[in-house]
């Protein structure tokens, strides 16, 4: 799988690259090439990108189908309803290929999965530690410098960064910055997604398809002239 | 020991990369958060804005997660009536 999605952002990358510079020779230096030049066009992009509808819906879609699969496969008579984990687990998913895989994020959350969480629990606690033992450390020899006094806690703030952002941890600031901004609009797609599905179904659940149906309308926010609502009833 | 040899190493190399870049860099991030939009963006010290973008990211992290239950719950309840799936599923796509 994991040659898949290398092979899968390879291509992605030099289809870019060819765009922004159809100049460089080789295919294996396209990626340094376009963390380099790229950034601030990179951002542009993905912000615009995560902020159309047409993702939006493209991502509601895909949910759905997603969590009834899981729904089937679960239990066919759940015992307790699936957990919001496992809800969760899903939305993270169905987002990472919504990317399709140009992040790096998405690709970690894609290629994690299998593995489990308890390898990554194991690491973080052994991180944990070794990162306080680095901090007492940083601590004592603050009065030494009044410079280094900032420098470890900008580093430190990175870190944690890039703890939040999944498979970010040892990335360089510059292309941790494009990850994160490509990662928060992708996040709050997936918050305004969410939402507005949890509005439909609450709607429809509480038995007026009426209600439903002005839900989703305001779900498509029409362009203009095409009203949801109107065609529906 | 090692953690003291590496230390210097460290901040060094991190300095080479940060001081233009993350200036450079910073603006761009700042814009993604949502206080930003409405003060002066003036305020920008690296620190406060990778805090700020930490905090945000959790918060949004609670947001999905506080969703997902509500979803889960809701799924829970709207999946025996069929009729209103296939609805649900045609208002979608």
């Amino acid at each position: 799988m994991n040659i898949q999605t290398e092979a899968a952002g390879r291509e992605e990358i030099t289809i870019s690259d060819a765009a922004i510079d159809p100049v460089t020779p080789s295919p294996g230096k396209y990626r340094v090439r376009k963390r380099k030049n790229g950034t601030l066009k990179t951002a542009q992009r993905s912000a615009c990108r995560w902020r159309t509808n047409y993702q939006q819906r493209i991502y509601c879609s895909k949910l759905v189908e997603a969590l009834r699969r899981v729904r089937r496969t679960e239990a066919p008579p759940p015992a307790e309803h699936p957990h919001g984990r496992s809800v969760r687990e899903t939305a993270d998913r169905v987002l990472a290929v919504a990317a399709r895989g140009r992040t790096r994020w998405s690709r970690a959350i894609l290629a994690d999965r299998p593995i489990g969480v308890k390898l990554r629990r194991a690491r973080g606690a052994a991180a944990a530690a070794s990162c306080s033992i680095r901090r007492k450390k940083s601590g004592a020899s603050d009065p030494a410098g009044g410079r280094r006094v900032n420098q470890p806690s900008l580093e430190r703030k990175a870190k944690l960064l890039g703890r939040l952002v999944p498979g970010c941890r040892k990335l360089s600031l510059p292309s941790l910055l494009d990850e994160t901004s490509d990662y928060i609009a992708a996040l709050e797609m997936q918050v305004r997604a969410m939402s507005a599905l949890a509005e439909i179904l609450s709607a429809s659940g509480s038995g007026a398809a009426g209600d439903g149906a002005v839900a989703a309308g305001q779900l498509e926010s029409n362009p203009p002239g095409y009203s949801g609502a109107g065609t529906l009833q | 020991m090692s953690g003291r040899r590496s230390r210097p190493r460290q901040s060094a190399s991190y300095s080479r990369i940060t001081d233009d870049q993350i200036n450079d860099l910073l603006p761009k991030l700042q814009a993604l958060l949502p206080e930003a939009r409405h003060q002066s963006n003036d305020r920008a010290s690296a620190a406060k804005v990778l805090q700020e973008t930490c905090s945000y990211i959790r918060s949004l992290h609670r947001e999905v997660d506080d969703l997902s239950e509500r979803l889960s719950e809701l799924l829970a309840a709207t999946d025996t009536n069929s009729p209103q799936a296939a609805v649900i599923r045609s208002l979608l796509m």
